[in-house]
């Protein structure tokens, strides 16, 4: 209630708000730095597990990577353990914390502090009792301390000063007896925690006086106008502009409007092709920020070099390490190009940036025998100009032996080989085992249902004997029905490990790959969501030797294979809409990319049975929950049978429309060519 | 209210007559006031009347000068954004033929159309990739400048397409009405030709990315 | 555009460009076809005497094109197929040529539907599997979503050993017509396919 305000003369009050600001900066950021710390480390703890079955392509990957590369990478990416725990961040931790101990001591020798500590009036303290004694208590103790204390009862060799402090003690016992005691002091104690009514309260400014007084004062003030003019617009603007600048994907806005304006004005009539996105990604903001002395010609120039393993140097000073900046920096762009090409909806566009990836990550042009120029120690020449003309695939490479391997691919010392082979039965192929629309908690998709997509596939080498669905149990096809999968169906992908590090010897950084998923409408071809990543599915299998020119069959089994051994990946992605308010089939086009090997994709059309339950479901379905616990698969088989007989249901109506209405369906097919005419 | 008062009263009898009060408080209750009012009255005779009038005025008009100018370099700023389109060469060309010298009026009126068919087709393209760039600037992928763009478009669009009207209107009164017509069957046309046009191209550049080797005769060679 | 990039000869009535810009023809692309279209316009509307033309489909030129491409037709059931496909080739020119742009559009798009459909037949049947491709997606992208176009990209896709596209082709075929014979016989041939190129069988 004070009308001016103090300045913390008697320091007792700044060192407390000091104090506060501090611990309330430093203790999340100490708990964040201490989370980091540990967390890293079991995360390195499990990806070592993880890894070590693949550290052998790891290891190739090292071997192979070029000289020059390796000099970019140290310079670049990889930061010291050392300067991960000296950086700014722990600075500011270890010196907040001296500066809190600092004021802690202070606070604590502070007189002045301590003062005031007692100037809070405590009856039961000055009476020496607990807060919870009875009338008697009080008064026995009052009295008790009363005739110790009473101005009559002091010795007389006291000193004035001392006579002092024992009268006050002695005013303090009495009011303390009154405030439990007496009703309106008792109240005035009640309501202002003073028995003498409420205390005159005083708003000061929290900043010691050396501060404020004399010559310091201007500097103070400079300070402050530094402060809230300069240093506070400086770095909000700052924040403001850098959030305007990028896109959520975290590619450069003028960028990322280069990207749609491409788009916008692409003529459906041109072919995409990986030329096309790399003259796209020529055009980055990004690049002419590293570089403004170069033109997008350069740049789209130093691409084509990457991609044919060219060096740029003769170009010009240092134009490897642009290159190799650049190329780098291509990661980020083409996923922001990606996501813009689905959000345009336009499938082919999307399907050539995962290739344009591919060729990047792998220094491979677009052609239909990457996925064996992926390899290294490849003589291109003589393996392209070989005889066998019809071989485009590991797989198809791998049903020959290892010599004639080595005449194809032009590679004789058979060290090299031996490498060469050790990389190409690692590159991962996806082999798709089942693919379904799941509502969690239904046993099919209903009208308006939200299904997620989830798929079972098998990761496995090319050298590999392939494997078909029904070499499963189906146990091991089914999802756990328990409850925490249930309430979180895609906590089944947090379980599977990352995916580890990718041979790609040409890269300017070590990555990991991922897969992409696209997903279209057949109707009209086109992208209906942004695209999925895939981070997470075990390479595990891969070590496994299931050698297809060793492997004998038995039947249709295949000898020495056992399915609890390898590990089925499971791969799901939400749907962006519900499903079709009418009954009735909806055919997706799902396309599944790596971003880093050729030959490692899927390409496959899904359809998702819009149907409501009929009554005999229902039924079927009441019965079930009676007998629940028998079993799980159950529900999946009655599923799929369904399925069937639904498919047949259809039948008829489909031969109806084909043959009897010819005439409505060119009325249809008009309407269609009104619709696709913006293709064109 | 009332009761602030009454505790207010209260406080000041209780420490004016209290002998103890916290020794840590500095200033006195009574004292501050009795200081405080002495002051107050110098400042206010040595401040004129016109003082807060002069300062509020002075803010308010350098507020509104501020936002005057920060609109008129904005509208600058979005007049200046480019098109989300390339090159109007279609309107280019017709306003190039326009002013030469001689030139067959019908040559005029078929730069016209193609305009006209441009000016169609860029309305059809906006209306099949509003939703699409609706989405993407609310996914964030794509700047506040672009969606900027996007709206001059939508304005743009709307003077050509009646430019092109007037304009069809000066050449021949009353075309207007055909003019719409045949210039939409004219964007189709054009469309599809130029689709067919690119089978050729189309057919080099399978052949580069599959890797084909075909004989004169557009045969496979085994 | 600087301000004289085109020249017009007042003879002809026709537009063209300097020599620097069709000399990059990939840079001035949308320049090109522009100039080319009003080339086209003029002369259809010069050879037009109604001023207020409609987009009626002309008589004199639809016998002309219907006469060519019966020609074809004759020959192919003779079995001379080279010569029915160059004429129906060229009768596929001839449409190109002589409709006019503002000729009613869905007449225009049928006829060249019907012809290229014919040429395709041909082509597929004379071997010239990336032709028949071609004319086929361009069929596609003009809204053709027909079986038949299906079946016939599949299979041109899968003589021209590319396995991959053909199998997506077959199978967004078969989800407009899922009970299609051929399609599900072609799609089994895909997956066969697809096997052997990757070392599986």
């Amino acid at each position: 209630m004070a009308l001016n305000y103090d300045y913390d003369e008697s320091s007792e009050t700044w060192p407390f708000f000091l104090l506060t600001i501090l611990l309330m900066l430093l203790i999340p950021l100490t708990l964040m730095q201490c989370y980091k710390l540990i967390y890293s480390k079991s995360k390195k703890d499990t990806r070592n597990h993880e890894d070590d079955k693949y550290s052998e392509l790891e290891a190739l990957n090292d071997i192979d990577t070029p000289e020059e590369i390796i000099k970019f990478r140290s310079k670049y990416t990889s930061k010291s353990k050392l300067s991960c725990l000296f950086n700014w961040k722990n600075l500011f931790i270890v010196v907040g914390w001296a500066v809190v101990f600092y004021l802690v001591q202070r606070i604590s020798n502070n007189d002045a502090i301590k003062q005031a500590a007692i100037g809070i009036f405590d009856p039961y303290d000055i009476l020496g009792i607990s807060s919870s004694s009875s009338d008697k208590d009080i008064k026995s103790a009052y009295r008790k301390l009363s005739i110790k204390f009473h101005p009559d009862k002091l010795s007389k060799d006291l000193s004035a000063d001392e006579r002092i402090v024992m009268e006050e003690k002695y005013v303090q016992i009495t009011k303390a007896y009154e405030a439990l005691t007496d009703e309106t002091v008792r109240e005035n104690y009640l309501k202002y925690g003073h028995p003498d009514g409420p205390q005159s309260t005083s708003h000061g400014i929290a900043l010691p006086s050396f501060m404020v007084e004399g010559s310091s004062s201007p500097i103070l003030i400079m300070f402050y106008i530094s402060l809230l003019g300069i240093v506070l617009p400086y770095f909000v603007s700052k924040w403001w502009s850098k959030t305007q600048s990028y896109t959520r994907k975290g590619i450069h806005t003028k960028t990322a409007s280069y990207f749609v304006d491409r788009l916008v004005n692409y003529k459906p009539s041109e072919v995409v092709t990986v030329d096309l996105i790399i003259k796209w990604l020529s055009h980055a903001e990004e690049f002419k920020q590293f570089y403004p002395s170069l033109t997008s010609k350069d740049f789209e120039e130093l691409l084509h070099d990457h991609i044919n393993r060219k060096s740029s140097n003769e170009k010009g000073p240092d134009r490897n390490i642009i290159k190799n900046r650049i190329v780098a920096k291509c990661h980020s762009l083409l996923l922001g190009l990606l996501d813009i090409a689905a959000g345009f909806r336009n499938t082919d566009v999307a399907n050539v940036t995962l290739d344009t990836f591919k060729c990047i990550v792998q220094a491979i042009p677009s052609n239909p025998k990457a996925e064996l120029l992926q390899l290294p120690n490849v003589d291109k020449e003589q393996f392209e100009n070989g005889s066998l003309d019809d071989i485009f695939t590991i797989g198809k490479l791998f049903t020959f032996d290892d010599e004639r391997i080595g005449k194809i691919l032009g590679i004789k010392d058979e060290k090299l080989l031996k490498r060469t082979l050790t990389v190409a039965s690692n590159i991962p192929h996806i082999r798709l085992l089942k693919a379904d629309f799941v509502v969690p908690g239904e046993t099919q998709v209903t009208p308006l249902s939200t299904p997620h997509i989830s798929l079972k596939v098998l990761i496995r080498s090319a050298k590999h004997k392939i494997i078909n669905t029904e070499s499963f149990p189906e146990s091991m096809l089914s999802e756990p029905q328990d409850f925490e999968h249930q309430r979180n169906p895609f906590s089944i992908i947090e379980e599977q490990p990352l995916i580890p590090y990718s041979y790609s010897p040409y890269f300017p950084v070590k990555r990991r790959s991922a897969w992409c998923c696209l997903i279209a409408l057949q109707k009209d071809n086109k992208i209906i969501q942004t695209p999925a990543i895939i981070n997470n599915l075990s390479f595990h299998n891969l070590s496994k030797s299931l050698d297809k020119r060793e492997v004998k069959m038995a039947g249709k089994d295949i000898k020495g294979f056992i399915p609890e051994d390898w590990e089925i990946g499971t791969i799901k992605v939400p749907l962006g809409q519900p499903a079709p308010n009418q009954e009735g089939a909806v055919y997706f086009r799902i396309i599944l990319k790596n971003t880093d090997y050729f030959g490692a994709d899927l390409d496959f059309t899904m359809t998702m049975n819009v149907r409501e339950y009929s009554e005999k479901d229902l039924q079927q379905m009441r019965e079930e929950s009676y007998n629940n616990d028998d079993e799980d698969s159950d529900v999946d088989e009655s599923e799929e049978e369904l399925e069937e007989s639904d498919d047949e249901g259809s039948d008829s109506e489909y031969t109806d429309i084909d043959t009897d209405t010819e005439v409505e369906e060119d009325a249809v097919e008009d309407r269609e060519i009104k619709n696709n005419l913006l293709f064109i | 209210m009332s009761s602030f008062n009454e505790t207010f009263e209260d406080a000041f009898n209780t420490t004016s007559n209290g002998t103890y009060t916290n020794n840590t408080n500095g200033t006195n209750f009574n004292g501050t006031q009795f200081n405080q009012e002495p002051e107050m009255e110098e400042i206010l005779k040595n401040v004129s009347f016109y003082t807060p009038i002069i300062y509020s005025a002075i803010l308010l008009i350098s507020l509104l000068l501020f936002a005057s100018q920060y609109k008129k370099s904005q509208l600058k700023k979005r007049t200046e954004l480019p098109s989300i389109f390339d090159e109007n060469d279609a309107r280019d060309l017709y306003f190039e033929i326009k002013s030469m010298d001689d030139v067959h009026e019908k040559v005029i009126k078929a730069a016209l159309l193609n305009r006209g068919a441009e000016a169609i087709r860029r309305s059809l393209k906006m209306k099949e990739l509003e939703p699409q760039i609706e989405l993407i600037y609310k996914n964030g992928s794509v700047g506040e400048e672009y969606w900027q763009r996007f709206q001059n478009e939508m304005k743009l669009m709307e003077v050509e397409f009646k430019d092109c009207i007037q304009e069809a209107e000066a050449l021949q009164p009353g075309w207007v009405q055909l003019f719409v017509g045949n210039a939409r069957e004219i964007c189709f046309n054009q469309a599809m030709q130029r689709r067919f046009d690119a089978i050729i191209k189309r057919k080099e550049v399978s052949i580069k990315e599959w890797d084909l080797k075909l004989d004169d005769n557009g045969m496979l060679i085994k | 555009m600087s301000s004289s990039t085109i020249l017009y000869n007042p003879n002809s009535k026709q537009l063209s460009l300097p020599s620097d810009i069709t000399d990059i023809p990939q840079e001035n692309e949308t320049l090109i076809i522009n100039c080319e279209q009003i080339n086209k316009l003029s002369t259809s509307l010069i050879s037009e005497s109604n001023p207020n033309f409609t987009p009626q489909p002309k008589e004199e030129a639809s016998k002309l094109i219907k006469n060519l491409f019966e020609t074809g037709l004759k020959q192919m059931k003779s079995n001379k197929l080279q010569e029915a496909l160059k004429s129906i080739s060229l009768a596929i020119e001839m449409q190109r040529r002589k409709r006019t742009p503002y000729e009613a559009f869905g007449i225009q798009l049928q006829e060249l539907q019907l012809m290229l459909r014919q040429k395709i037949d041909l082509e597929l049947l004379t071997g010239k599997y990336l032709d028949a491709v071609q004319d086929l997606e361009f069929l596609l992208g003009t809204g053709m979503l027909a079986p038949e176009v299906f079946i016939r990209l599949t299979d041109a896709l899968l003589k021209l050993n590319q396995v991959h596209q053909a199998k997506v082709y077959c199978e967004r075929g078969l989800s407009f017509a899922p009970n299609e014979t051929k399609l599900k016989a072609l799609n089994m041939e895909c997956t066969r396919k697809i096997k052997e190129y990757n070392g599986d069988i």
